[in-house]
C-alpha cells in the first residue's frame, strides 16, 4: 500500500517536472525565435550618407572634442545630464572648446534611430541641442523598456520644443536622414570607437562616461600645447 | 519533490537572462526594475563569465541533486540533503550580495534576480526542514 502511494507520488512529481520543463522550453523557444518588435527595423541596403556631426560652441575654439553616441545608451544620458552641463559652462562658454557630435547608433537599441532621426531633423529647424538635451533627460520616458512605438514621443518633443510640426513630421516620416545616421555609425567604426560615449580629444581616444576633472585635465593639456591662455586664468574651474 | 520543481524554475529563469547575455533574445521583458541596466553592468560578470551562466550551471546542480533525493535509493540518504542545504545555503549568500549591489552600487533592481533570490531562500528553508527530517545513521 505504502509502496504504491509512493508510486503515485513518483508519477505526480514526474508529470509536474515535465509540465514545467516543457511550459519553461516553449516560454524560451519563443522569445528565441519570435521577430524583434519595436523599434525601427533597418534596411541592410540602406545607402550610406554623409557622417554630419553637431558643432556646439565656436567652431574656431582652440580645442575640439569629438563625442560619439547613442541617444538610448544610459551612460550617454548620464554624461549628458552629470557632465555636459559643466562642460558647457565653464569650457564651450568661456570659448575654450567646442564639442562636435557624433551619433553612434548601436544595434541592441532598438529606438535609438527613431531619436537620431528625430535630433536630425530637428536639426533641420536649428533645434538639433534642443532636441538632443530632450532625448537625453527623457530617455527612460522613449527607449526599448519604455515602448515599441517611439514616434508619437519624437513628435511630442517636436511639438513641445516649438518646431514646426508639419515640417519635422514630413521629415520624421520621409526618414530621409537615416543615410546619414548610418554613416555617423561608420565614422565611429573608422575611428575604432567600440563603446558609448566616446571622445576624442587631441587625436586620442578616451571611452566612457569622463567626468569633468579628467576631461578639463585633459583640455588644458590640449590648450598648452595649441599655447592658448590656460582655462584657470580665464576663470574655467 | 517541490525543490527539485523551484530548482527547474530557477533553471529557466537563469537560462532566460544568459540567452540575453548571449544576444539570442533581443532586449529584457521586464515592467518592473531595471533589469537591462543591472545585466548589463559590470556586476553582471563573475570570474569573467556572465553571472547568468554561473546561476544556470548552479540550478543545474541543484536541480540534480534534489531530483537525486527524490529517487527511492537516497530517500534515507542524509548527504543528498545537506548537499541541498549547502547549495541553497551558497545560493542565498550569493543571491544577498547580488542583492546589496543591486540596492547600494548599481541603483536598479532585476525581478529575474529577485525571482531567483526567493527561490534559493525558500529552497533553502525546504532544504534545511528535509536534512532535520531524516533520520542519523
Amino acid at each position: 500500500m505504502a509502496t504504491s502511494k509512493k508510486r503515485a507520488s513518483q508519477k505526480q512529481f514526474t508529470y509536474v517536472i515535465a509540465v514545467i520543463a516543457i511550459i519553461g522550453a516553449g516560454a524560451l523557444g519563443w522569445m528565441a525565435t519570435r521577430p524583434k518588435s519595436g523599434g525601427t527595423e533597418i534596411d541592410p541596403n540602406l545607402p550610406v550618407g554623409t557622417a554630419e556631426g553637431f558643432v556646439l560652441g565656436k567652431p574656431d575654439a582652440p580645442v575640439q572634442i569629438i563625442e560619439f553616441a547613442d541617444f538610448e545608451c544610459p551612460a550617454c544620458a548620464q554624461f549628458a545630464m552629470l557632465t555636459e552641463p559643466d562642460i558647457r559652462a565653464r569650457l564651450i562658454d568661456k570659448g575654450l572648446v567646442s564639442v562636435k557630435f557624433y551619433v553612434f547608433p548601436l544595434p541592441m537599441h532598438k529606438n535609438t534611430w527613431s531619436a537620431s532621426n528625430a535630433a536630425f531633423c530637428a536639426n533641420e529647424q536649428g533645434k538639433f541641442w534642443e532636441m538632443h538635451d530632450r532625448l537625453f533627460y527623457t530617455q527612460d520616458l522613449w527607449n526599448t523598456l519604455a515602448t515599441s512605438n517611439p514616434d508619437k514621443k519624437m513628435k511630442a518633443y517636436a511639438e513641445e520644443l516649438g518646431l514646426d510640426a508639419s515640417k519635422f513630421n514630413d521629415c520624421y516620416d520621409s526618414q530621409r536622414h537615416y543615410p546619414n545616421i548610418k554613416a555617423s555609425g561608420i565614422e565611429a567604426q573608422n575611428r575604432l570607437i567600440d563603446e558609448t560615449p566616446s571622445f576624442i580629444i587631441g587625436g586620442k581616444r578616451y571611452p566612457g562616461s569622463l567626468p569633468y576633472d579628467e576631461i578639463k585635465k585633459l583640455v588644458d593639456a590640449e590648450l598648452a600645447k595649441v599655447g592658448a591662455a590656460d582655462t584657470t586664468k580665464k576663470g574655467a574651474k | 519533490m517541490i525543490i527539485a520543481a523551484l530548482a527547474l524554475v530557477g533553471l529557466f529563469v537563469a537560462m532566460y537572462l544568459w540567452f540575453f547575455k548571449l544576444g539570442l533574445i533581443g532586449s529584457l521583458s521586464c515592467k518592473i526594475g531595471g533589469c537591462e541596466k543591472v545585466n548589463t553592468s559590470p556586476w553582471a560578470v563573475f570570474l569573467g563569465q556572465p553571472v547568468a551562466m554561473w546561476g544556470v550551471l548552479y540550478y543545474v546542480a541543484m536541480f540534480a541533486t534534489a531530483f537525486a533525493s527524490t529517487l527511492e535509493r537516497f530517500a534515507d540518504d542524509r548527504r543528498a540533503a545537506l548537499a541541498l542545504v549547502v547549495l541553497a545555503g551558497w545560493g542565498v549568500a550569493f543571491s544577498g550580495w547580488l542583492t546589496y549591489l543591486e540596492l547600494a552600487v548599481i541603483h536598479a533592481v532585476c525581478m529575474y534576480c529577485v525571482i531567483s533570490a526567493i527561490i534559493v531562500v525558500i529552497v533553502f528553508v525546504l532544504a534545511v526542514v528535509e536534512w532535520r527530517s531524516t533520520e542519523r545513521p
